[in-house]
């Protein structure tokens, strides 16, 4: 039981980590198509923020399991 | 159920992993082979890119037609443009470390491509790559501000009176941040490396499951090799964002030097980056 | 960070990262139930080995890499500063070239001016030269004229005498005073002639 509960917790941890990276790829995209002379700069950007919400799921994803035990 | 949270590390159980087939990353014996790889990778290429050095155009030492020694200018420039648009001009004293670690992170996760396990597949390896970066990074912000005026740094505006108090939070928790920054870069990089690993091994044992080519021999479609291409881009990235942070990092520390006579140069710094 | 300091250090954690590994000195496994499989050991192995690498690297690869780029693009730009010279100085060349064309034309159509003016004024003296001793020839024709016409006048005049002595001796029919009557006839003449022309 306490692993479907832990797969359905790490599901929406996806879920919305999902969002996130759409949100921010949104952005970028809107970002890039208004001033194409800024891309450099707001790729650079844009993967620092990917980087940080890929790592709230990472983090989930380690800690989680522990903390349910 | 109980089976693969107690004993396994398999949080991809639904996935297809069976229980109890245990993930540690290589041994330590192994992880010693694993460096030597990718330092012989490295060594080779590098040696055998020295050879052009002298010509004008770094056309010359060719591998299956790619010209070695410009794919490492290209790398060398790109590190160049990386450390100057984040840390400012005086960013391209860094470069020689940043190419470092680019380099070493880049093999490491092409070893991974083709290999059960690499060096950056393992945690306690990564922990030691974010060990010295942020080591190299106090080490830099030391240089710059001087011992006190670089721990001065971690306690944020001056405030007085009693608000010193609010300075003293301000610096342990800074403190944590910074041990938090290890923490951060290495389960991003094992994370991204070794959850490739990982889903490649569920895709496996999908088509293991779907399409039972040899039966008892194991053999199977491996479906997993599909992978391939978004693994490749995930080298890349990984590796340009461990040297992306590192350059964050530097130029968090570094800035209050020249915060004056050099105000509105480069990209402004992210904040809250830790 | 001197580099004998850095490799020092860095095989001495080496040693030490494979001893506490081999050993197992750090036990680490409820970190690694939890998923997080850490060995401290290798960690420490890694930042050793990382220490020796990075001097390593920097003086095997990078550096001469970095020199070499220094050197091409110095060269570079050598070379196009040197091709910017060039240029200037052609197009230096091409303008003093452009002026001196402008200058000989210039010269030349002056040339060409004064020669026409030059002509202009020949025509003008050797025309009024020419009116000149028209002007002088018509004049002398004039004068040539009026001695003629004076002379035949006088002539006519003198004919005239005669013809009335003439006539008034044929009419007295007598000898009289030539001297007295001639007198008398060029008085009277005197009196009725018409002025010359």
């Amino acid at each position: 039981m306490t692993g479907n509960v832990l797969g359905l917790g790490i599901g929406i941890a996806a879920l919305g980590v999902g969002i996130g990276l759409g949100l921010i790829g949104y952005g970028a995209m809107g970002g890039m198509a208004r001033q194409p002379e800024a891309i450099g700069k707001l790729q650079v950007n844009m993967l620092i923020a990917l980087a940080f919400v890929e790592l709230v799921f990472l983090l989930t994803v380690f800690i989680v399991p522990g903390s349910l035990r | 159920m109980e089976v693969w949270i107690g004993t396994s590390t398999s949080w991809l159980a639904a996935a297809g992993e069976h229980g109890g087939k245990e993930h540690h990353g290589p041994g330590f014996w192994g992880l010693v082979f694993y460096i030597g790889l990718v330092l012989a990778i490295l060594f080779g290429l590098m040696s055998f890119a020295k050879t052009g050095l002298k010509s004008r155009v770094f056309t010359k030492p060719t591998l299956f037609g790619l010209p070695v020694l410009g794919a490492f200018e290209q790398i060398y420039l790109f590190i160049e443009q990386l450390c100057v648009g984040t840390i400012g001009a005086h960013g391209r004293k860094y470069v020689v470390m940043i190419m470092v670690f680019w380099m070493l992170v880049f093999f490491s996760n092409l070893v991974a491509l083709f290999f059960p396990t690499a060096p950056t597949a393992d945690l306690s390896f990564n922990l030691g790559l974010a060990l010295v970066s942020i080591g190299y990074v106090q080490w830099e912000g030391i240089k710059a501000n001087g011992l006190f005026g670089h721990f001065r740094h971690f306690a944020g505006p001056k405030l007085g009176g009693m608000l010193i108090l609010i300075s003293l939070i301000i610096f342990v928790i800074e403190i944590i941040s910074e041990l938090m920054k290890n923490v951060s870069l290495s389960l991003r990089l094992y994370g991204n490396i070794d959850g490739g690993h990982r889903a490649a091994d569920a895709m496996n044992e999908l088509g293991k499951n779907i399409i039972p080519l040899g039966g008892d021999t194991g053999l199977s479609i491996p479906i997993g090799a599909f992978l391939m291409p978004i693994k490749l881009l995930t080298c890349v990235v990984q590796a340009m964002i461990f040297c992306l942070l590192t350059c964050v990092y530097l130029s968090l520390v570094t800035h209050h030097e020249d915060e004056h006579h050099e105000e509105g140069h480069g990209q402004p710094v992210p904040a809250g980056a830790h | 960070m001197p580099i004998g300091v850095a490799l020092i250090v860095g095989a001495a954690l080496m040693f030490a990262g494979m001893y506490v590994s081999t050993a197992k000195l750090i036990d680490l496994s409820a970190l690694a139930e939890q998923g997080i499989p850490l060995d401290l050991g290798k960690t420490i192995a890694t930042v050793g080995v990382l220490l020796i690498l990075f001097p390593v690297i920097k003086f095997f690869f990078v550096a001469p890499l970095m020199e070499a780029i220094q050197t091409r693009n110095t060269e570079l730009e050598k070379t196009f500063s040197e091709a910017e010279e060039l240029r200037t100085e052609m197009a230096s060349m091409k303008s003093d070239y452009e002026r001196r064309l402008a200058d000989t034309e210039a010269k030349a159509r002056e040339q060409i001016q004064a020669q026409i003016r030059e002509a202009q004024e020949l025509r003008k003296s050797l025309m009024a030269e020419a009116t000149s001793r028209a002007d002088e020839m018509v004049k002398r024709a004039q004068d040539e004229i009026e001695a003629e016409r004076q002379k035949a006048l006088g002539g006519i005049r003198l004919q005239v005498a005669n013809l009335s002595l003439m006539a008034a001796e044929k009419i007295l029919k007598e000898s009289v005073d030539t001297e007295r009557n001639r007198k008398i006839v060029e008085e009277f003449i005197d009196t009725v002639e018409v002025p010359a022309s």
